[in-house]
């Protein structure tokens, strides 16, 4: 009886451990590390950040006034692409077109922008519809942060973080992508670093050790 | 040697033994663990580890569609406006995130309430989401239009017309002067009409006997501030008497102890309110008593003789003639013409009594109501319009009302909920919460106070402005109702030069603004005649408004109910108050039931054996058993032994209006005879102090500590010698603790002045809405589970119905030395380096071996995930503050978030922290000013200063636990013999 028992028990074990490390990457609960998922418009941030070099606060403007950075709302995309509806090398194209078969330009609106001026309530060119009501894009949340814990971008701006320092090289990805695991661990790791190179904060930010700083 | 007094807990404790008891029939044995046994618990946690390996679910970010201008996601923005709740018209600060109303203020500019908030203002906020509101206009039960409503009710108007029958606008004290225009548009237009006004509380009789005294039906404002001697007769008013913020607020400056004099203040009541418990002498007498008392005080003013405590305090008042203030809470004629007279002899008219600018907080008539009575016997009444009032609950004739409001051909109720009077309506209209509708109200003469809305209406609601406005042919938006009657009469009403728009702009921000005043042309005063002589002896019923409930109009609203009464510490309930001596004549124990008997009506009550209260006196609150509360038959978390909180009626507590008579005309709230009758039956009483008390059991404790110090006192005068009296020294302190905490940065801390509480209970709320606090039903109370992160201990000492009471804010001390860090295996509660006793929810496993350890038992234990699961109900949570889910411990936390956000604040301003920037939200509501909070580490700031005042002291100070929480020693204004030192 003993003898069965403990067989049972390690073949249960065995096959728990197979099940796991068939599932390939191996986590604490709620790491989301490496987290890309595909987002209901293609945005670029290489294209955005990195070529076009726009700040991130432009859109992302809560990050030095609040808890939360912000997703900007869809009229702040629309800031420029009312005018901008497709890629440069789209309009050249259609430039070359126009004047080799003696034409005038036609209008010409990406797949992506498109997407964006029905989440507007726009027609395809980006004029609106009247009375039609738009329906905000529901983008997918990428920097998920666990329970309990309270996060404030504000006080790492005032502090001269930088974004990527928690973000990655944004500017670089196609996708965004979750470089950091967020853990307390990797909190901790710049917490108990020390700042002195950091150029707004005076003193350390080792006083910021206290579990109420973000638990509460 | 002053005499020796000694404060104790209760003297009945009623601990309920029965909910101690485990769960007997769970107890499962585990002796035997057998094949199966193991199997199902390995298949478990294989199953509960795939579960935590699995992927996080996805979530969404949808941002807004247009962005609106200055709004940031996460950061709160504050509106000014003005509080509807409590009928006294504070001025609010509305803390806005995300666009939704989560937290209420006062505003710290607002003349009236001057930064204190009442707890049922500060409650009401929850109210706005209440998924049980009406949210739709209704024809006999069936959803219509606006527009569908308005014809029919116009038709209704005609048919009245035709008929010859009148149309009356049945509401309460209308404060809103755009309201009354159009109310007088309407009247106009349909010229069989008229309005009436009623209090349920009703004031009636002071108005009525300033309409004889002085020619004009005014209620006056008292000015508390300017009266040196005080002499109230059954008046709460620190609790709920016209605008006890205010008056707490004015109340507090006239006792500043820095002063050569403070103000005296005597309370003569027939019940124990919190008024009374803070004055300096509290004398118990029934109604007939005070009546005989006023008429020996006149008679001592006048003929300089008299005999006993009519002439003692007749003295005393003249000693401060034109600095004193004799106020009353009797709605009785006789007495408050006496009261009039006594404040004019005592030429107390417009310094301590103001006619000029005079208190429109309650204009209500009850003469007026009792001739609508008869007109609606009679036939007369064609079409009711009621608003803001529920005759059928509140008058004594409710049953009778709600007969005759059936022969009544059109009965339209403005309300947002269903009430007992909606739902004899044929025509509902649902009326908006004071947080999502514009108004225009002058509470007092002189200041218009603004209401704005701070979220876009939740439902289809409209005000009585509007509909009636509409209904007299003028059609606008609610905004352009209020805007436009101000632009057209405000030339005459501003001061300063402002153009309209600027003015406008500017009442909109500052929430209100001072006008000038309407003249009232006064009479000569008037001796008038008391007619009244007719005074029940013998047991007699008095009936108040408690301090959560008030007329009843927020018994839906759980934070309230649950609010323990700061002299019973009752939740879930009322209660029929007698005193000791009473309970062993009639041979009755505490939760008794009993059959309370007047005028051939009947109701029954528990008892409980209230400590100073007059041996002749029944005490019962009125706002209880209210239509509608009914919804919280399944409040609490749902578990196998679970309770209903209601009682036999399927209600919360128990009507009393309809056991009130009328004199002359006026609703008798007290004085009224009543018999007492046993039933047999029992029941339970959630009392909140029959647990977690700071008291030694007697059994237990040594000589020297049978009663602890919790409660330091002394008198003014022994202040004035020594401001160290009353302080309770010679602990010599023998410590094994190193001091390890160096506090370099800052050290926070915390004083309550226990002169200046006077237990109204607003910081508990005030916390309660700030921390996500959950309601966990009366049960679960009863069951010594409340949740309460601050509660106010409340103690008695003296005999009879000669006693004194105090009352002790008690939250997390923070001790420096906390018993509770060392003993948590999991370092779940540790200190921080700021002084902060912190609570990690997530590192909890719930030993409760902290709460055991904790000597001022302030945690408080999830012992179930309670209930979210309104949605509706969810938003007013505070999005800054965790809500915790079972088995964690959790407690005051000093507002950790606040203190967080104004260092983030600062941090981003780039400059330091100043004393004053952190307002808890306990502090920040208290209507007396009582609670300081701030930085220990820097000498400059006020706490810092009053850690070193003599009066400084800390409870339980022998156990060498150094909480950073100090109480200041009460002092009372009152001759020695009563006073002292007292020692424990």
């Amino acid at each position: 009886m003993q003898k069965q028992l403990k067989l049972v028990t390690l073949l249960i074990f065995v096959v728990g451990l197979l099940v796991v490390l068939n599932n390939s990457t191996f986590r604490m609960p709620g790491n989301q590390q490496n987290y890309e998922p595909i987002q209901p418009i293609d945005f670029s941030h290489r294209l955005h950040a990195g070529e076009m070099d726009i700040p991130c606060q432009y859109c992302h403007y809560g990050a030095s006034q609040s808890r939360h950075a912000g997703i900007p709302a869809t009229s702040v995309c629309m800031n420029c692409h009312k005018y901008v509806s497709a890629t440069k090398e789209d309009y050249q194209l259609e430039e070359k077109e126009a004047v080799s078969e003696g034409r005038e330009m036609k209008p010409i609106t990406s797949i992506e922008i498109s997407k964006l001026y029905a989440a507007m309530g726009y027609d395809s060119h980006g004029n609106p519809i009247k009375d039609k009501e738009g329906k905000s894009v529901e983008w997918i949340k990428v920097h998920n942060i666990p329970d309990f814990v309270f996060f404030s971008h504000k006080p790492h701006i005032t502090a001269g973080v930088d974004c990527a320092d928690c973000h990655g090289d944004v500017s670089s990805m196609e996708r965004i992508k979750q470089t950091e695991d967020l853990s307390m661990g990797w909190c901790l790791d710049c917490h108990r670093k020390d700042h002195e190179l950091l150029e707004a904060t005076p003193e350390r930010t080792q006083l910021l050790l206290d579990c109420a700083t973000c638990h509460y | 040697m002053p005499k020796e007094k000694k404060y104790r807990m209760n003297q009945i404790e009623t601990a309920p033994t029965e909910a101690i008891v485990g769960p007997s029939d769970l107890e499962t044995t585990l002796t035997e663990w057998n094949r199966r046994d193991f199997l199902k618990t390995a298949g478990f946690s294989l199953a509960a580890f795939m579960t935590a390996c699995s992927k996080t679910p996805v979530n969404k970010a949808i941002p807004f569609l247009i962005q609106p201008e200055e709004v940031i996601p996460g950061k709160a923005y504050w509106y000014a406006s003005t509080s509807h709740a409590c009928g006294s018209g504070c001025g609010i600060l509305v803390k806005n995130r995300d666009s939704r109303p989560i937290k209420l203020e006062g505003n710290p500019e607002h003349p009236m309430s001057q930064g204190g908030l009442c707890p049922v203002c500060q409650a009401s906020v929850i109210e706005l989401y209440d998924s049980k509101r009406l949210f739709n206009p209704m024809i006999s039960g069936e959803k219509v239009t606006w527009d569908k409503l308005n014809t029919n009710v116009v038709q209704g108007f005609r048919k009245s017309r035709k008929n010859g029958q009148h149309i009356v606008i049945l509401t309460e004290t209308i404060t809103s002067s755009s309201t009354k225009y159009y109310i007088q548009k309407f009247l106009k237009k349909y010229s069989n009409s008229k309005h009436i006004e009623y209090d349920p509380i009703s004031y009636s009789a002071i108005l009525d006997a300033h309409e004889i005294n002085y020619g004009k039906r005014i209620l006056p404002q008292y000015h508390f501030e300017k009266a040196d001697m005080i002499l109230s007769l059954d008046a709460d008013f620190l609790g709920t008497w016209i605008s006890p913020t205010q008056y707490t607020k004015d109340y507090r400056k006239n006792r500043s102890l820095d002063a050569d004099h403070i103000s005296k203040h005597v309370q003569i009541e027939s019940r124990v309110s919190i008024t009374g418990a803070k004055a300096d002498k509290r004398y118990a007498k029934s109604v007939s008593e005070i009546f005989q008392l006023a008429q020996d005080i006149e008679h001592a003013l006048q003929s300089n003789n008299g005999h006993g405590l009519g002439l003692e305090l007749a003295n005393e008042l003249k000693q401060h003639k034109g600095r004193s203030l004799v106020v009353s809470g009797i709605n009785d004629l006789s007495i408050q013409i006496l009261v009039n007279r006594i404040n004019n002899a005592l030429n107390n008219v417009n310094t301590t009594v103001n006619l000029r600018s005079s208190s429109n907080q309650k204009n209500g008539s009850d003469i007026a109501v009792s001739q609508l009575l008869s007109e609606m016997k009679s036939g007369q009444i064609g079409t009711l319009i009621i608003d803001g009032v529920n005759p059928v609950y509140d008058l004594p004739e409710g049953d009778q009302f709600s007969q005759w409001m059936k022969s009544i051909p059109t009965t339209i109720a403005f309300s947002q909920k269903e009430t007992e009077t909606t739902s004899q309506c044929n025509t509902i209209c649902p009326s908006p919460h004071y947080l999502e509708s514009w108004s225009d109200d002058e509470y007092t003469s002189g200041i218009l106070s603004m209401t704005q809305p701070a979220i876009q209406g939740l439902s289809d609601t409209r005000t009585l402005r509007k509909s009636v406005a509409s209904w007299a042919g003028i059609e606008n938006d609610e905004r352009n109702l209020v805007r436009n009657y101000w632009k057209k009469i405000y030339s005459t009403r501003k001061k300063g030069s402002q153009s309209f728009n600027r003015w406008w702009d500017n009442l909109v921000h500052d929430g209100f603004v001072s006008v000038k005043l309407t003249s009232k042309a006064l009479k000569p005063f008037k001796h008038g005649t008391l007619s009244n002589n007719n005074w029940n002896d013998g047991l007699t019923l008095t009936t108040y408004s408690s301090i959560q409930m008030l007329d009843g109009r927020h018994s839906e609203n759980p934070w309230l109910q649950e609010m323990p009464d700061p002299i019973m510490k009752l939740t879930w309930d009322n209660v029929a108050c007698i005193s000791q001596l009473k309970a062993n004549e009639l041979n009755l124990n505490q939760g008794d039931i009993i059959k309370l008997s007047s005028n051939n009506t009947s109701v029954e009550l528990p008892i409980y054996i209230q400590e100073g209260q007059h041996n002749d006196v029944v005490a019962v609150a009125l706002g209880y058993g209210r239509e509608g509360t009914q919804r919280f038959k399944d409040i609490g978390p749902d578990w196998i032994q679970k309770k209903d909180t209601l009682g036999e009626n399927e209600l919360v507590g128990e009507r009393i209006t309809q056991l009130l008579s009328r004199q002359e005309g006026n609703i008798a709230f007290s004085g009224i005879s009543v018999s007492i009758t046993p039933t047999g039956k029992k029941a339970d009483l959630a009392l909140t102090q029959t647990y977690n008390t700071l008291a030694n059991p007697e059994n237990t404790a040594p000589p020297s500590m049978k009663v602890r110090p919790f409660i330091q006192e002394t008198t003014f005068d022994e202040y004035k010698k020594d401001p160290s009296s009353g302080a309770h020294h010679g602990h010599q302190v023998v410590t094994l603790w190193k001091d390890d905490h160096p506090y370099e940065k800052h050290h926070w801390g915390m004083a309550i002045d226990l002169g200046a509480c006077t237990g109204c209970s607003a910081c508990v709320i005030s916390c309660q809405v700030e921390n996500n606090v959950p309601v966990v039903g009366k049960d679960e109370v009863f069951r010594r589970r409340d949740m309460a992160w601050m509660r106010i201990d409340r103690y008695y000492s003296g005999e009879g119905d000669d006693i004194d009471v105090a009352f002790q804010p008690m939250m997390c001390q923070h001790c420096d030395n906390s018993p509770c860090e060392p003993v948590c295996p999991v370092l779940a509660t540790v200190h921080s380096s700021e002084g902060l006793n912190q609570q990690v929810y997530n590192r909890c496993v719930g030993t409760r071996f902290c709460a055991n350890n904790c000597p001022y038992k302030v945690r408080r234990f999830n012992w179930f995930d309670y209930a979210h699961n309104d949605e509706l109900e969810n938003m007013v949570l505070n999005p800054d503050v965790t809500v915790r889910s079972r088995g964690v411990m959790e407690k005051c936390s000093m507002c950790i978030q606040r203190i967080q956000e104004a260092k983030i604040e600062a941090k981003a301003k780039g400059i330091p922290l100043a004393d004053g920037d952190i307002k808890l939200a306990c502090q920040q509501s208290c209507p007396a000013d009582a609670i300081t909070f701030g930085d220990l580490n820097d000498p400059e700031s006020d706490i810092s200063k009053l850690v070193e005042d003599p009066r400084h002291y800390h409870v339980l100070e022998e156990l060498n636990a150094r909480p950073t929480v100090g109480y200041l020693t009460m002092v009372r204004n009152r001759e020695e013999e009563k006073g002292g030192n007292h020692h424990g």
